[in-house]
C-alpha cells in the first residue's frame, strides 16, 4: 500500500498533473500544481493531503532519514487524519532611536483534524491552534464534494479565498485585503476544480470572526488557471457592511523558469468605512525562489505599500531575503533578514528585522 | 513537467525582475505628513492619554488590520471608532473580560493583549515583534486607571460612548450607582434628573439621589440611586429633546437615537439579578 502511494505521488510530480502543493504557493508554482493537490483545503493551508505528506518526504527535505517503509500520510486511521504546524522564533529587531531588542517566540503551534466520514467526499475539519495563548479555533467547516475532486461545498468557520496564502501574515497583500490566516470568518463556500482551473466563492459574515453585527455579507472570490511552468488568477471582495463598504479585486501570477520560480500579486481595495470619506489602498508584492538544490531555497521578496492613495509620499516597502533550508523531511529551518523602508517621521516603518525560524510540520 | 534537479543553478538571472520592481518602487518622503503618513493640519495636539493612545498607537500600529468593515474580531481601531469600540465593550475571545474595563487595566482584555498575557490567541500587534515599547503600554495603563476618559469632543454632536452597567448586561443586586460615558464633554449644568432618568420593569420612576459629573472627568455623568436596585429589569434614559435636552460645553445637544444628528433620547436596558457577581 506505501510503495503504491510512493508511486502515485512519484507520478504525479513526474507528469505535473492536476492540483496544488504546500504551504508556500511557490512550492505549487514550482510543481506546476494547484492547491488541492497537497492540502486537504482546495484554497490551500492546513491540513496535508496524503500527497502532500509524501511529497515533504521525498521531494522537499534534502535528505530522508528512517526506514524507507515509514511513511507518514497524516492518516492515523481510514476515516481520520492528523496533522500540524509549530513555528519557534528568533527574532532581533533594529528600530531607529530606540534599543535593539531580540527575543526567543513561540510564533504558533497548531493540530489539524480530518474526518473523512465519507471518503473523498464528506469530511469535517478542524485547525486548533494551540499556542500562544489556550486553544483557539480558527477553521471548523464541514467539507462536500458534490461531485468527487471536481465540485464542492463548504459551510463553517474558514479562511476566505483571496489571492495566494502566504505563509507570512503581515505581508503587505494581506495586510490590505484584511483575508489572512489569522482572521477566520464564518460562513459557506462554494469550489470548482475542473482541469486547470481552480475557482472558489464564498459568502460569509464579513466581521472579521465576531459575531455578525449588521445584515450585510461579505463575498470573496477566487479564480486561478494553472499550467506547468505558469500560472495567473484573480480575486475579488465585496463586503457590504453597516460601517460602509469595502471592495477590493487581486490579480496574482507566478512563472517558472528553471530553479526559479516568480511570483506576483497586486491587490487594490477601496474602504468606505475608513475615516469620512474613505480610503483607497494598494499593495503588491513580487517574489523569487531560488531552488539552489534540493531542500535548500532562497527567497527574495519585494513589497510595496500605498496606504491611502489620495495622500502622495506616504508609501512603504519592505524587503526580505531568506533562506529556507530543509535539512530532512518535516523539518525546517528559515532565517533572513527583512528591510522596511517608510516615511522618515515613523521609525517603525524603518526597522531592520533578523529571524532565525524552526518549523515542524506533518 | 517538473525540471530535472541537475538543473539548479544558473537560473538565478531570473532574480533580477524582482530587482527592477525594487528600483522602480520606493518608499515616500513624507514630505508635509505627520508621523502616521497623514497630511500635516493646524489642529490641536493631542491633549490627553487617550489622543496619545490613537496618535502613537492605535493610528500608527494597530489600525495596519484592525480598520474597516472586516477588521479582525469586529475592532475598529481607526479615530473615529476606538473608543467605542473598546471601553466597556465585552472582548469577543474572552467574553467575560470587557476590552478596556475603566478603572482597571489588570482587567482589561486591551491590556493583556499587549502585554502578552491573553488566555487567548497571539499577543499584540500580531506581526510582532516589534511589539509596543513598555512607555507605551503604561500610557495604555495610565489612561484606564484613570477612568479611561474619553477624548475631548471634536464633532458637531454628544453621543453616548458606554455605560455601566453595559445594554443588556444581568447586574448584581445592590447596584447603587450607574456610570454613562460621553463621546465628549457634558455641560454639567445640564446633568440632573431632568435629563437623566431611570425606570423599572413596570415603567415606573426609581428615584435618584444624585446626577453628578465627577471632577477631572468631564466626559462622565454618575446616577447615585437612592436606593440599592432589587432584582428585575431597569430601562436608563438619557434625555436629547423634551423641555431640558442634555448638551455639550459648545451647546451640542445629544445624539441619543444615533442616526447622525442632534436629538432624540438614548435608552439603554439592563437587568439586576441576585447571585451575579461583576
Amino acid at each position: 500500500m506505501i510503495a503504491r502511494l510512493l508511486r502515485l505521488a512519484g507520478l504525479a510530480l513526474l507528469l505535473g498533473c492536476a492540483s496544488q502543493a504546500n504551504a508556500e504557493p511557490y512550492l505549487a508554482a514550482q510543481m506546476g500544481l494547484k492547491c488541492v493537490q497537497c492540502h486537504v483545503n482546495p484554497t490551500g493551508g492546513g491540513m496535508r493531503t496524503v500527497f502532500g505528506n509524501t511529497f515533504a518526504q521525498t521531494q522537499l527535505a534534502a535528505k530522508r532519514i528512517g526506514a524507507e517503509e515509514d511513511i507518514w500520510t497524516g492518516q492515523v486511521m481510514k476515516f481520520f487524519s492528523v496533522g500540524g504546524n509549530a513555528r519557534a522564533d528568533y527574532t532581533y529587531v533594529d528600530i531607529p532611536h530606540q534599543e535593539q531588542t531580540n527575543e526567543f517566540e513561540m510564533e504558533e503551534a497548531r493540530a489539524y483534524l480530518d474526518f473523512g466520514v465519507i471518503p473523498n467526499r464528506l469530511s469535517v475539519y478542524l485547525d486548533q491552534r494551540f499556542a500562544p495563548g489556550n486553544s483557539t479555533n480558527m477553521e471548523a467547516n464541514v467539507r462536500y464534494w458534490v461531485k468527487e475532486n471536481a465540485v464542492y461545498v463548504k459551510a463553517g468557520r474558514m479562511y476566505l479565498p483571496f489571492g495566494y496564502r502566504f505563509e507570512d501574515d503581515s505581508a503587505f497583500v494581506r495586510e490590505v485585503s484584511g483575508i489572512n490566516m489569522q482572521t477566520p470568518d464564518e460562513g459557506a463556500e462554494i469550489g470548482f476544480e475542473h482541469g486547470n482551473w481552480s475557482t472558489q466563492l464564498a459568502v460569509t459574515n464579513g466581521s472579521g470572526g465576531a459575531p455578525e453585527d449588521d445584515k450585510g455579507k461579505q463575498f470573496t472570490s477566487r479564480v486561478e488557471f494553472v499550467q506547468s511552468v505558469w500560472r495567473a488568477g484573480a480575486s475579488v471582495l465585496f463586503n457590504d457592511a453597516d460601517a460602509g463598504s469595502r471592495s477590493g479585486a487581486g490579480l496574482f501570477g507566478a512563472f517558472r523558469a528553471g530553479p526559479v520560480t516568480l511570483l506576483g500579486e497586486v491587490d487594490y481595495v477601496d474602504d468606505d468605512s475608513i475615516g469620512v470619506d474613505g480610503r483607497k489602498l494598494m499593495a503588491t508584492l513580487a517574489e523569487a525562489d531560488w531552488k539552489v538544490r534540493q531542500g535548500h531555497n532562497l527567497k527574495l521578496t519585494f513589497e510595496w505599500l500605498e496606504p491611502n492613495r489620495d495622500v502622495d509620499e506616504d508609501e512603504q516597502t519592505r524587503t526580505s531575503l531568506l533562506y529556507e533550508w530543509s535539512p530532512i523531511q518535516f523539518i525546517q529551518l528559515r532565517g533572513g533578514v527583512r528591510l522596511y523602508d517608510g516615511i522618515p517621521q515613523n521609525d517603525n516603518q524603518n526597522r531592520t528585522q533578523a529571524f532565525v525560524q524552526l518549523h515542524g510540520f506533518f | 513537467m517538473s525540471e530535472p534537479a541537475t538543473n539548479y543553478m544558473g537560473g538565478h538571472r531570473f532574480l533580477i525582475l524582482p530587482v527592477i520592481l525594487m528600483l522602480g518602487a520606493c518608499a515616500g518622503n513624507g514630505e508635509g505628513l505627520d508621523a502616521n503618513g497623514d497630511p500635516i493640519t493646524v489642529g490641536p495636539p493631542a491633549n490627553s492619554d487617550f489622543e496619545e493612545i490613537q496618535a502613537t498607537i492605535f493610528t500608527p500600529i494597530c489600525s495596519q488590520c484592525h480598520i474597516g468593515a472586516g477588521a479582525p474580531q469586529g475592532m475598529r481601531l481607526d479615530a473615529a471608532n476606538s473608543y467605542a469600540m473598546i471601553v466597556n465593550v465585552a472582548s469577543n475571545e474572552v467574553p467575560g473580560l470587557m476590552r478596556v474595563n475603566p478603572g482597571n487595566p489588570d482587567a482589561s482584555y486591551l491590556v493583556q493583549k499587549i502585554e502578552g498575557t491573553a488566555a487567548v490567541g497571539v499577543r499584540m500587534p500580531a506581526n510582532g515583534p516589534p511589539y509596543l515599547p513598555q512607555d507605551r503600554i503604561d500610557l495604555v495603563r495610565r489612561w484606564i486607571a484613570a477612568g479611561a476618559p474619553a477624548p475631548a469632543a471634536v464633532t458637531n454632536k454628544l453621543t453616548v460612548a458606554s455605560t455601566i452597567p453595559a445594554p443588556a448586561e444581568v447586574a448584581p443586586v445592590g447596584l447603587t450607582r450607574l456610570t454613562v460615558i460621553f463621546a465628549g464633554d457634558v455641560d454639567a449644568t445640564l446633568a440632573s434628573a431632568d435629563t437623566f432618568g431611570l425606570r423599572d420593569g413596570l415603567d415606573e420612576p426609581v428615584p435618584l439621589a444624585k446626577v453628578s459629573v465627577p471632577l477631572g472627568r468631564p466626559n462622565v455623568v454618575e446616577l447615585t440611586l437612592a436606593r440599592p436596585l432589587p432584582p428585575g429589569s431597569y430601562q436608563l434614559e438619557v434625555r436629547g429633546e423634551g423641555p431640558v435636552a442634555l448638551a455639550d460645553n459648545a451647546g451640542h445637544v445629544l445624539d441619543g437615537d444615533a442616526d447622525g444628528s442632534a436629538g432624540g433620547n438614548y435608552l439603554m436596558s439592563f437587568d439586576v439579578r441576585a447571585g451575579e457577581s461583576r
